[in-house]
């Protein structure tokens, strides 16, 4: 297994663990600031490349870059989508007119939801390009 | 609009063993890849750019199209 798909591996189970401490935190606090702490989990996707072989260096040849950029593409047109999705679906419920007052830490868990699909995206879309037929 | 049927060969794993059962590991660092990259290869699952692939007929000290070979479909 490559350093890429252990990366992506890696990161999955974050983004997996950190969306389970989510639920979990809203079954017993329910949803408000306190929930939104969990997102804390995502510095664990830190951890790769604060690993002595990611200093030591390692090759990382054409078809691996190629991968990553791929899934890194894939990772902020899921964002893209989502965000255009988010805007439509305020204006069209809320009223185009309309004012929204949104407490700090809504703003701040939304944001993280964002990087949290990022990451998905990119950690999934990596895992399928490793096990792709040609050009992959 | 023109389709074509793009298929590129490679005889990679009968030239490593052409050249003493050389290891996919000992080519990935003659070639500057990875060994996942030159597994990739073998199984067809990745077109080289024109630089690695100059690489690796280099390594095997090969012409080119002895290493790759371009198979052109009909055009539809």
């Amino acid at each position: 297994m490559s350093d890429s798909e252990k990366w992506a591996w890696w990161t999955g189970g974050v983004v997996v663990l950190t969306i389970s401490a989510y639920g979990g935190f809203l079954a017993f606090v329910g949803h408000g600031p306190a929930s939104f702490s969990v997102f804390a989990l995502l510095a664990l996707t830190a951890i790769p490349a604060s690993s002595r072989r990611y200093f030591r260096g390692r090759t990382f040849d054409e078809r691996e870059r190629g991968i990553a950029e791929r899934a890194l593409r894939a990772g902020f047109s899921a964002f893209w989508l989502a965000f255009i999705a988010l805007i439509l679906a305020i204006g069209l419920i809320k009223g185009w007119d309309a004012t929204l007052t949104v407490p700090v830490w809504a703003l701040t868990e939304t944001l993280l939801w964002a990087a949290t699909l990022i990451l998905a995206v990119e950690a999934l879309t990596t895992l399928l390009l490793y096990r792709g037929g040609p050009r992959a | 609009m023109l389709k074509t049927g793009l298929e590129i060969e490679n005889h990679i794993r009968r030239l490593r063993f052409e050249h003493g059962e050389m290891t996919q590991d000992d080519l990935a660092k003659r070639a500057g890849v990875t060994r996942h990259t030159i597994m990739a290869l073998e199984a067809g699952k990745y077109f080289p750019s024109l630089l690695l692939a100059f690489r690796i007929a280099r390594v095997f000290g090969q012409p080119l199209e002895h290493v790759f070979e371009h198979h052109c479909g009909e055009l539809k």
